[in-house]
């Protein structure tokens, strides 16, 4: 698919300097997103989903982050290196954003009809009339009802909800072709995140935006994206359809994601959660960087990070997508409903005597 | 039931249902917005909890769902006596909380505690995690120093945690870390109920599995009664015996888990259900869902009549009827423990969304 793929993230590799030493946020991702296409990165905190998406904008928090080494094509073009001028063009006009909270990403001082109309002013020749006119247009397709009073008020008179709908009306003002959404509705209240989706999903699918939708939410993730890629630790440990990756999953750490998940309809079931802490990003990491918290581990999994692969034959929902995941030992399908390992006598590889002195900190 | 009968210095006694450790009687916590520093005027009331009654009985745990605003923080707050009820009674193993002062008051409220969301900032950063743990037990007079150290250790062990933990300070802790400290800290009076307020809320899926199993573990172990306060419905569904949802600093429906799930009567209960990602794809795809217009109302101008008319997607297909304007409902037994505040608890019965609900929920997917 990379050759048609719209963004295309090849081995990005993300350092940040800190005062204690190195951080190795993102080690190693690629991930490709088609024109059109929705697409989920899911993962825990750390795991390195946002540092990504910002890597993607070219929005790292300089001094301290930087890309270590990768690629970011966009439509064919590396965005890394590519001057600053270029980049400001290309953000908010082809590749935008929407962020957690809509709090900080608006300006609480200037009302929201000028936040609106400065973006379009700031991409494209209009009048102030024009403007404003469109802005209100922009309020009204994500929503808001009496757009043209609202114009005049300030990020602070809206609620949560209404404030994210400001958000997505800014990031779709240009009709980019690819939004990038971190975390859009986790901040919000249930009922309140069923609406924001709902019109976050329909505009882009309107408007042909493709939509790399960043979630912790699995559920989210199922109702939303087309293909999902599951990262931790810097690294995307699977990638497969949705249908797929809920129906087979084959990486242990998804396993015990999708186990970790209280599933609203098998109550009394003792949840499986993952034992142990995710790791910690300022060692460089040596092997996966799941293996200290994983059942299926062998002894290669303390030393080698396996690269993500084609998996299975094929997929079960024949969408055509591969099915790859970044693993020695891959859960069984028999395994996956156990949620253990299976073979007989298998016991997880012990970590190498080397290792062995940093004992893990106990239960998270 | 009875008045709180003699209002003596270790708190009265007052009549309890049978076999309810905590009962919860038309509880009010308004706060007075106030407006002005040297003359403060109050300009208006927010109506957080506007007239909640709850049981809890003992063993149980008893889920508050809603959603922010809906007064479920300040209900597990004016239980465990950190905010005044405005009025309305908590009665606690047989006592009004209300009448009790002094020793009285540390010796009950000490069989009642709390865990919160952020254990971050609910932990001393400037404490260990052995004097966090100990503080409570110091506070209490419990025991010589050298048996308070032994006991926080036990109680480090009952939270999965390592006794040299006790020398570690919050900001050294992960997030699970410091969730199971509060926990530990919360038992380390011997409650009986323990009021969790969005406990695992703020903790990645992976270690909320690990703090959801742990805490069922220590509910065997210990006895103990839960009020588990969460926005969450999935978690809470997974850890409840019962369940009461809120809106507006009301109870709408309250009724047994599995009821509450298979047969809901309330349209803001359906939903909610509704509004819920299913982690499923399969079932996200067959799913309806039920779209609420609009944002809760202020509860400092609460609507009148019904508060959810303005949202409901029920009324709307009925054609606005004046009734739910007009007149609250009253929370109306409708089943064995199950309440719902509705006037039209029939033409939800009888309505496509509900079964909607229903199809997309364990009959499909079983």
């Amino acid at each position: 698919m990379t050759g048609e793929a719209l963004l295309s993230v090849r081995d990005l590799v993300v350092r940040f300097d800190t005062p204690q030493g190195e951080v190795h946020a993102v080690n190693g991702v690629s991930l490709d997103v088609g024109a059109g296409e929705t697409v989920g990165l899911v993962g825990e905190s750390g795991s390195g989903k946002s540092v990504t998406s910002l890597a993607v904008m070219g929005l790292l928090p300089a001094p301290a982050g930087r890309v270590a080494s990768g690629q970011i094509l966009f439509d064919g073009t590396d965005l890394i290196g590519s001057p600053e001028r270029d980049l400001r063009r290309l953000r908010g006009k082809d590749i935008s954003m929407v962020f957690q909270d809509p709090m900080s990403s608006l300006n609480p001082v200037i009302t929201i009809g000028e936040q609106v109309t400065e973006i379009l002013r700031a991409h494209e020749q209009v009048g102030k009339a024009d403007a404003r006119a469109r802005a209100a247009d922009l309020l009204r397709q994500v929503g808001i009802p009496n757009a043209e009073d609202q114009l005049v008020r300030f990020p602070h008179q809206f609620s949560g909800g209404m404030r994210q709908r400001v958000m997505i009306a800014m990031a779709l003002a240009l009709h980019p072709r690819l939004l990038i959404a971190d975390e859009p509705t986790t901040a919000l209240d249930v009922t309140i995140q069923a609406q924001v989706l709902e019109l976050l999903v329909g505009l882009t699918r309107d408007l042909g935006t493709a939509l790399l939708l960043i979630s912790h939410d699995l559920g989210i993730m199922a109702r939303v994206a087309r293909r999902i890629a599951v990262m931790y630790a810097g690294f995307v440990m699977e990638t497969a359809s949705t249908v797929e990756l809920f129906a087979n999953p084959r990486h242990p750490y998804t396993v015990g994601l999708l186990n970790s998940v209280p599933a609203i309809d098998d109550r009394g079931k003792a949840l499986r959660p993952i034992e142990g802490a995710p790791p910690d990003l300022e060692e460089p990491p040596v092997g996966c960087p799941f293996a200290p918290r994983c059942a299926w581990r062998v002894s290669s999994c303390w030393t080698e990070m396996p690269p993500l692969r084609p998996i299975g034959e094929g997929t079960a929902d024949g969408s055509g997508l591969e099915h790859e995941a970044a693993c020695h030992n891959p859960v069984t399908a028999e395994e996956v409903r156990g949620a253990a390992p299976l073979r007989p006598g298998f016991v997880p590889a012990p970590p190498p005597a080397a290792a062995a002195t940093a004992s893990p900190e106990g239960p998270a | 039931m009875s008045d709180a009968g003699g209002r003596g210095g270790d708190g009265g006694r007052a009549q309890t249902t049978d076999g309810a450790l905590l009962e919860v009687q038309d509880l009010r916590v308004h706060f007075p917005i106030t407006r002005g520093v040297v003359f403060r005027k109050t300009i208006g009331t927010v109506r957080a909890v506007d007239g909640v009654t709850l049981d809890i009985r003992r063993g149980e745990t008893v889920g508050l769902v809603g959603e922010s605003g809906s007064g479920k923080t300040t209900i597990g707050r004016a239980i465990v006596r950190l905010y005044a009820p405005t009025s309305g009674r908590v009665v606690f193993e047989g006592t009004d909380l209300a009448s009790l002062k002094g020793a009285g008051a540390k010796q009950v409220t000490a069989r009642l505690q709390m865990v919160f969301q952020d254990p971050y900032s609910s932990l001393d950063p400037r404490m260990s995690v052995g004097k966090c743990i100990d503080e409570p037990l110091k506070v209490h007079r419990l025991g010589t120093k050298a048996e308070r150290r032994a006991r926080v250790e036990e109680l480090l062990g009952t939270v999965g945690l390592p006794a040299r933990m006790a020398t570690r300070y919050p900001h050294e802790l992960s997030g699970g870390q410091r969730q199971r400290v509060g926990l530990a800290r919360a038992l380390a009076l011997r409650p009986s109920l323990v009021v969790a307020d969005e406990a695992v809320s703020a903790l990645d899926v992976s270690i909320q599995a690990q703090i959801i199993n742990l805490l069922q573990r220590l509910q065997r172990e210990f006895d103990l009664t839960y009020l588990f306060i969460a926005h969450d419905l999935a978690v809470v569904r997974h850890i409840s015996d019962r369940i009461a949802v809120l809106y507006m600093g009301q109870v709408v429906e309250s009724a047994p888990t599995d009821v509450l799930h298979d047969d809901p009567l309330h349209p803001y209960t359906i939903a909610l259900l509704s509004a819920i990602p299913r982690p499923d794809p399969e079932i996200e795809a067959r799913r309806t869902h039920i779209v609420l217009t609009g944002d809760p109302p202020s509860p400092a101008a609460p609507p009148p009549g019904c508060r959810f008319h303005t949202r409901c997607w029920l009324r709307q297909k009925l054609g606005n009827p004046e009734r739910c304007e007009a007149e609250p409902p009253p929370l109306a037994s409708v089943a064995r423990g199950h309440a719902v505040a509705c006037h039209f608890t029939d033409e939800v019965r009888a309505s496509p969304e509900r079964a909607a609900v229903r199809v997309g929920g364990s009959s499909a997917s079983a």
